[in-house]
């Protein structure tokens, strides 16, 4: 990187930590009304319909997914092309296993006739976990723009640069997620 | 009045109707201008542009469409308040409610903001150096966001779906069960959208001011305006996420049955603290680039520095903090226990202390000055003894046992309009008119402009001070109608005639613009003799400026230098400029995003599945079509 393209990117790069520090806002309150609101004082308790065993593993994909990103991106710097892939790869499956497994959790939730509008747990539970799944499905998305990128063959420079902000991203969403266990999860599950 | 369309049996009240007549005569003769001068590149320009001045002239303008909208709703409010008992047009009831909200709504979100926006836009990369914002391409997103958002809330008025929850949308009210019509979910997503608008444009301003400044531009040397913008983007970030959030979870309670705000599990009292997190710091969001418009201009015309400039970023600051502490003072009658009072009362109390400050050091700033009378100038005279006032009834309304007697009665209405109309709009006139050279590269009227002046003050006092008695006489805000005892009649009437007398004084700066540009007098760098950086540049500011880059030596370099009878010093060792582009992107990212809520409003959900389909398209070709590409080294 020149000092042009340094600038630039410290530009971008201070400017998304402060995106960051917005969505650091939006997810704080919306774990604040998740705190005001449960328990509800009737319909579904979240001691009730909580599974320990999907949250296990959701959580490990999306923990692990942070690991595997990371591995893709130094090895990208260190030009090994093919685990640079690799990790993206893997970091890319494991955000469509941990989205599958919120689905299924939604679904099923649904299914009982848990839905968003039965108690204000429920409510503030579906707008807040629902957030963060939006987030990994953007993330998704945006790991598929990455691979295009890169096989477009875009300065090596600019795809470095892309790939550290998204990476800010995803470690971000993992951040969140690891709030989310704990104060969602855990508290109900132990 | 009622008519068929097409076969469909339509129903529109005659304002309603009035409204869609003048549109489309108004539309007609732009649409006719445009086309007999040839002005379609023009606007295709505008649309397609990123450079930072381009996109402040967008926001003046539509602030200043909107003004007059929100003013003419002000108006009719006006008419139906000016007897007892009065039944003016439609105006009474629901209808009253309407007009309320949409002018309360208006002025605050599409009239201060994007008119301090586009100041901020237009003028701070030049008072600090910096050759654009740090992110052209997203501050084009910002405008464009913007601009959907208020036509998202005003279309709403045409199909006869207005609003009418005020412009803090209080729960129960705003959810579903006691407002079904989809004039709550206009409210909410022409907020939601215009308000993400405003934070991207708040984070570009940090990055810009932070890292873009010119050799030497400590962050102590910048004008006043400067900091009081970056204070205010900070501000912004915070408030806006929570009202985002606030509205986000409104929109699960209408449209998705979720139940935060209602039913017997849910808490109206959640919505008011999460709507007054925002809207407190959101009075100071429109106050304190006023104050920094002020500081600038009173320095100009002065002819001295700023007194006391780190106290005067200090004070900035620390109102800005204690901002976010004194929200409950909006809910003093909500019942929440002596305790969380008395701290709300204090907190609220103690901002008037910086605040103070700010104003003796202004006038400080003005003693043994050179001054001169213009028309920036006399808006900022006029400012200082009526935002005192509007200070005054704060702190009054801060004794939070006196606050049961003024309450919801017109003693607020005349407070808050004091403080808003004092600071904001009279700061954006006083800016206006000290920038209209960079900005336009002509100066406006004097003459008119002291018409304007003097008719807006004498007629915004007129309007204003009655309601202080009215108020403290009992007569309640958001009411259509009183009747006629304790001299409420003549105080009424005598606000309704200052409120024409404003109405009067908008003609006189329209008059004025029409009469300067006729007139075309360019005029050089800088016509008021100033002190900093901005009038270097040619005006109108052009696309690529500061070249060559000055170097600044301390506060107001280009006044000493100017004053030494040098130029300022310049060098070559310039940080990388932002890159612009030139890109229909942003107007399509926000129109995807109009279509997305008007699916959602009306629950045609095809709508917003397309258009967020084509939302995330956008986004995709945005990344494939990264001007940066041509600007990197390639790869081997
Ligand atoms: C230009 C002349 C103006 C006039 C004559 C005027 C008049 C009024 C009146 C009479 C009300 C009270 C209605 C009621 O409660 O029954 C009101 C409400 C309000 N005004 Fe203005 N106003 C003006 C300008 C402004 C400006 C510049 C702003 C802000 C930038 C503003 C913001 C508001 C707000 C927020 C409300 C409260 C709406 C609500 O209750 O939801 N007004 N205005
Ligand atoms: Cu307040």
């Amino acid at each position: 990187m020149n000092r042009a393209e340094q600038a630039l990117f410290n530009d971008k790069k201070m400017g998304f930590f402060i995106y960051l520090g917005v969505e650091a806002i939006m997810f704080a309150v919306l774990f604040a009304t998740y705190l005001i609101f449960t328990p509800a004082s009737n319909g579904p308790q979240p001691s009730e319909i909580f599974e320990a065993k999907t949250v296990i593993l959701s959580s490990f994909f999306l923990l692990s997914s942070s690991g595997t990103l990371w591995l893709g991106e130094r090895a990208l710097k260190s030009e090994k092309q093919n685990i640079f892939l690799t990790g993206l790869g893997i970091t890319m499956l494991f955000a469509i296993i941990f989205l599958g497994f919120e689905v299924y959790e939604f679904a099923s939730f649904v299914r009982e006739g848990h839905g968003m509008g039965v108690n204000v747990f429920m409510s503030s539970y579906y707008v807040l976990v629902g957030l963060h799944a939006a987030h990994v499905a953007f993330g998704i998305g945006w790991m598929a723009v990455l691979f295009v990128q890169y096989f477009r063959q875009i300065p090596l420079t600019l795809f470095t640069e892309k790939l550290s902000i998204f990476s800010y991203y995803w470690h971000f969403v993992d951040v969140v997620w690891v709030f989310i266990i704990g104060i969602v999860y855990l508290p109900y599950l132990l | 009045m009622k008519f068929t369309l097409f076969g469909v049996n339509i129903m529109l009240p005659s304002d309603v109707l009035a409204a869609w007549v003048f549109t489309l005569l108004l539309g007609a003769v732009v649409v006719f201008l445009v086309l007999k001068k040839k002005r379609l590149g023009l606007i295709w320009e505008y649309m397609v542009t990123t450079n930072h001045r381009k996109i402040g002239i967008l926001y003046i303008l539509f602030g200043i469409i909107y003004f007059f909208r929100a003013g003419l709703d002000a108006l009719f409010i006006r008419t139906q308040l000016a007897f007892p008992n009065n039944d003016f047009w439609v105006f009474q009831g629901e209808k009253y409610n309407e007009v309320f909200t949409t002018h309360g709504t208006m002025m605050i979100f599409f009239v201060a903001m994007p008119l301090l926006l586009g100041l901020m836009n237009t003028v701070v990369p030049l008072q600090i150096g910096a050759r654009d914002l740090a992110f052209p391409f997203l501050n084009a997103v910002g405008f464009w966001l913007f601009f959907f958002g208020s036509i998202f809330f005003n279309i709403s008025f045409f199909l006869n779906m207005t609003p009418e929850i005020g412009w803090t949308g209080y729960a129960p009210l705003s959810t579903e069960q006691f407002t079904p019509g989809a004039g709550s979910d206009f409210y909410i997503f022409g907020l939601q959208i215009s308000g993400l608008g405003t934070i991207f444009t708040a984070l570009n301003l940090i990055v810009t001011i932070v890292r873009h400044r010119a050799p030497g531009m400590k962050m102590t040397r910048m004008p006043l305006f400067a900091w009081t913008s970056l204070i205010t983007s900070f501000l912004i970030l915070i408030a806006f996420t929570v009202l985002a959030i606030a509205l986000y979870l409104l929109m699960f309670d209408r449209l998705f049955g979720a139940g935060f705000f209602s039913g017997t599990e849910g808490n109206p009292i959640y919505w008011q603290h999460l709507f007054w997190i925002f809207g407190h710091p959101e009075v100071y969001i429109l106050a304190l680039p006023a104050f920094g418009i002020f500081s600038d201009v009173i320095s100009t015309f002065s002819r001295k520095r700023v007194f006391g400039y780190p106290i005067m970023v200090l004070s900035v600051a620390l109102i800005g903090f204690l901002g976010f502490m004194v929200w409950a003072h909006h809910m003093f009658t909500v019942g929440l226990g002596p305790m969380a009072n008395t701290f709300f009362a204090i907190t609220t109390m103690l901002i008037a202390v910086p605040t103070g400050i700010k104003v003796f050091n202004w006038l400080f700033t003005m003693r043994l000055g050179v001054i001169r009378f213009t028309t920036p100038m006399l808006f900022s005279l006029g400012f200082i003894p009526s935002f005192v006032m509007g200070g005054v009834t704060g702190v009054m309304l801060s004794v939070s046992a006196a606050d049961f007697q003024f309450h919801d009665t017109h003693f607020v209405v005349a407070h808050f309009h004091y403080v808003i109309i004092a600071s904001t709009i009279l700061g954006i006139f006083a800016g206006l008119y000290y920038w209209y050279p960079k900005i336009t590269g002509y100066v406006l009227d004097e003459k008119l402009g002291r018409w304007h002046f003097w008719t807006f003050l004498i007629g915004f006092h007129l309007t204003f001070f009655p309601m202080h008695i009215t108020g403290l006489e009992g007569m309640p805000r958001r009411v259509y109608t009183y009747d006629d005892s304790g001299g409420l009649a003549e105080l009424n009437f005598m606000s309704t005639i200052g409120a024409f007398l404003m109405g009067v004084s908008m003609l006189f700066a329209i008059w004025n613009v029409y009469k300067t540009y006729k007139e075309g007098r360019k005029v050089g760098n800088d016509p008021w003799d100033g002190r900093t950086l901005e009038w270097s540049v040619a005006s109108p500011a052009p696309e690529h400026t500061f070249d060559p880059m000055p170097v600044v030596e301390g506060i107001d370099s280009f006044w000493f230098a100017k004053s030494a009878g040098k130029k300022m010093p310049v060098t070559d060792q310039v940080r990388a400029t932002p890159l612009e582009v030139q890109s229909i992107l942003p107007f399509l990212i926000g129109s995807t995003l109009f279509f997305l809520s008007l699916g959602l409003t009306f629950s045609w959900y095809w709508l917003s599945i397309l258009s967020a389909f084509i939302l995330f398209t956008l986004l995709v070709v945005r990344s494939l079509k990264d001007e940066r590409e041509d600007h990197y080294g390639r790869r081997k």
